[in-house]
């Protein structure tokens, strides 16, 4: 991979680690009044995939889409704003973290019922195939969605449709503090995908730069078969099911299993492996310095913004009739 | 459109069943991005025959097939909708979409409000209330006010072939939104006569959107505010009431989600009475919520208190004897405009002895 590209990544993966380090700084203010499920620790899944199908596809994700949603778009400014419950926010101040969105860059929501945009990235993709624009839908989800039985309607009929869906299973082994192993009555979930008509692939890297060209594979994969991707891909929350303490804090789970995967950490990867490819020193540390700045004026921003006006409670709750 | 003599007087006797393949035709005829989502939609009996043909005259990527999966259904119809297509969905049978009700109620309800306006997701979902012949607990419920208790939701129950045309047609043209729609299998057999010019002066025709209720009878007694196949029973027992000097105003409830307050309230305050009947459970439903209305609103207007006749409050039973107590019938309807106008019962007004109002409505032969 080239430096180039390679710094891009590494841009993606610092803008949503340092967004949730700031996050983190800042929640006990108690500016941001809403429930967070932090991406920390996962990043490199949203960011290798959103890289490498950048302006070709439209996602689609649950409550955990800091990640996702920055990976996509960028915008670290309505995410602030959105977060503070401003109207400078994605969503006028409704949705708070768990509803990120913004269709002009094709990030088409995310929801906080586990499970329930899996087959709406189904619908996605079904309409992106009838009227041929082209475009691959990626549905993030977690592996506790998997337990739900609409995951597996949609993985039914999207392989039934032969649609362009990407799914994407962000594996970190956790339904809130529930581990796989209270919940399947089965080894290999992949085993178990691969009966149906799509591609499956694993990965447990956590590597940004691995899950790009897996991304870049799969989907070429796709089109010349026409039909649609699983992956299941290994990761680790850094911070607990939702809130900013960490994961390994809490008794269900053991600190040394986190500690282990910090050890591998997406973001301090990357950047080793930049330096080792000669980018300098200099120029990586002025480039997070400039997404610290920036990230500081999003968050003031944000609190000078306004709150939403009164006429807004009711803006919003029908559709206009055309 | 022929608009001969002899086709405009084909076209005023229709069945509610005709009235719906017609607005199904006429959305893929009309609507390019028209599609028809559901299991059963391309099989021989094409949802009650609402369907029938369209798959081989549409071909599979208008009118699709799915697998059993009504959440992954509704699903699909929101994802395809926010990509630019206009789904309609169907279930054979509303007490199904209880397993849609996450993506009905979580993501459509809400897919508008919660992103801040930034979405659109236009799209029908069509159920059927079965109704006798042993339907059962589980094919018998009449879910309205659980959808229309919801914000973002807009619900219909069209109770004519007319309704069905103009509401199905405005929805598919105009609404940006989801619109659930609750048609009544009994009155599937029914062929209807058209009025020649609407009575309702919120009809389509003046301009008014059609999501909303209409006035069906004008009358100085009492007022009863009925919905879907309830509306059908209103008029046969205003009928044989008017001999009898008691003049019923009926309301079409047509839209629980969105009732006309004020053609509520202007009539009861003329009639000073309030009747009302549903298909469904009273309790927390269209009963309660029309009642809410008056008297949150008026209650001074009532001089009576209001009466009500919906389900039983008990799963639908299957022995025949039981779901005839279930339902309330033409003489309990009647019964109960009496006594609500006179203030007892009438010795002189000859109560039908219809035990069932299915009895009535005898195209109807199941299984379905």
């Amino acid at each position: 991979m080239s430096i180039e590209l390679g710094f891009a990544l590494y841009k993606g993966l610092y803008l949503a680690r340092r967004c949730e380090e700031y996050i983190v700084r800042h929640y006990p203010d108690d500016e941001m009044k809403t429930p967070m499920h932090m991406s920390m620790g996962q990043e490199a899944i949203p960011v290798g995939i959103c890289h490498a199908l950048a302006g070709k596809a439209d996602i689609l994700a649950t409550y955990r889409s800091h990640a996702p949603f920055l990976a996509q778009t960028g915008d670290h400014g309505r995410f602030f704003a959105e977060l503070h419950g401003r109207v400078t926010g994605t969503a006028d101040g409704k949705s708070g973290s768990m509803h990120l969105s913004a269709p002009e860059a094709g990030m088409l929501g995310a929801t906080a019922i586990v499970g329930s945009n899996i087959s709406v990235a189904v619908g996605a993709a079904f309409a992106n195939e009838r009227l041929g624009t082209g475009r691959t839908v990626v549905a993030f989800f977690g592996d506790g969605a998997v337990d739900e039985g609409t995951f597996w309607e949609s993985i039914n009929v999207a392989s039934l449709f032969r649609l362009p869906l990407l799914f994407v299973c962000e594996d970190n082994d956790y339904a809130v503090h529930t581990p796989k192993s209270l919940r399947r009555g089965y080894a290999s979930l992949t085993a178990i995908v691969r009966g149906f008509d799509c591609l499956v692939y694993e990965d447990e890297s956590n590597d940004v730069e691995t899950i790009y060209f897996l991304t870049r594979e799969a989907i070429a994969a796709a089109r010349e078969r026409r039909c649609p991707v699983f992956f299941n891909l290994k990761c680790c929350r850094y911070l607990d099911h939702i809130g900013i303490a960490p994961d390994g804090d809490a008794c269900y789970r053991e600190p040394d299993d986190v500690q282990s995967w910090r050890a591998r950490d997406c973001v301090a990867t990357q950047r080793a492996r930049l330096i080792r490819r000669g980018l300098s020193e200099e120029i990586l540390a002025d480039h997070e310095q400039a997404t610290d700045r920036a990230i500081e004026i999003s968050i003031a921003q944000a609190l000078a913004a306004s709150v939403p006006a009164p006429d807004r409670l009711y803006r919003g709750v029908f559709h206009e009739t055309s | 459109m022929d608009e001969s003599p002899q086709a405009m007087t084909a076209a005023s006797i229709q069945t509610y069943r005709d009235a719906l393949f017609e607005a199904m035709e006429q959305a893929l005829i009309r609507h390019d991005h028209t599609v028809i989502i559901g299991q059963g939609v391309t099989d021989h009996k094409g949802i009650f025959g609402t369907t029938i043909g369209l798959g081989e005259r549409f071909g599979p990527r208008r009118v699709i097939e799915t697998p059993l999966m009504e959440e992954g259904s509704l699903g699909i119809c929101l994802g395809a909708a926010l990509n630019g297509l206009y789904p309609i969905n169907t279930h054979i049978r509303a007490d199904f979409a209880f397993l849609a009700m996450n993506q009905m109620i979580n993501l459509a309800a809400k897919y508008r409000y919660m992103f801040g306006g930034l979405f659109e997701v236009p799209m029908l979902v069509r159920l059927v209330i079965g109704r006798s012949w042993g339907q059962g607990a589980q094919h018998s419920q009449s879910p309205q006010s659980m959808f229309a208790h919801t914000p973002g939701l807009v619900v219909v129950m069209p109770s004519t072939p007319e309704a069905i045309r103009e509401t199905y047609a405005y929805a598919i043209a105009h609404h940006r939104g989801p619109v659930i729609s609750l048609e009544h299998r009994l009155m599937y057999e029914l062929a209807f006569r058209s009025d020649p010019a609407p009575q309702s002066p919120s009809a389509s025709q003046s301009g008014t959107p059609p999501f909303t209720s209409r006035l069906e009878r004008r009358g100085r007694d009492v007022t009863i505010v009925a919905t879907s196949i309830m509306v059908l029973e209103a008029k046969r027992a205003a009928e044989r009431l008017a001999p009898h000097d008691i003049e019923c105003e009926i309301i079409d409830l047509h839209c629980p989600s969105h009732p006309d307050r004020d053609l509520i309230l202007d009539s009861v305050a003329r009639t000073g009475k309030l009747l009302i009947a549903d298909t469904s459970w009273l309790a927390y439903g269209v009963a309660a919520e029309v009642c809410r209305i008056v008297a949150g609103t008026a209650p001074h207007v009532l001089t009576a208190p209001v009466a009500m006749l919906g389900m039983q409050p008990a799963p639908c039973p299957t022995a025949k004897s039981l779901e005839d107590m279930f339902y309330p019938n033409l003489r309990d309807l009647m019964q109960a405009i009496v006594r609500l106008v006179t203030g007892g019962d009438n010795p002189a007004i000859d109560l039908p002895d219809e035990r069932s109002m299915a009895d009535f409505y005898k195209t109807f032969r199941g299984p379905f």
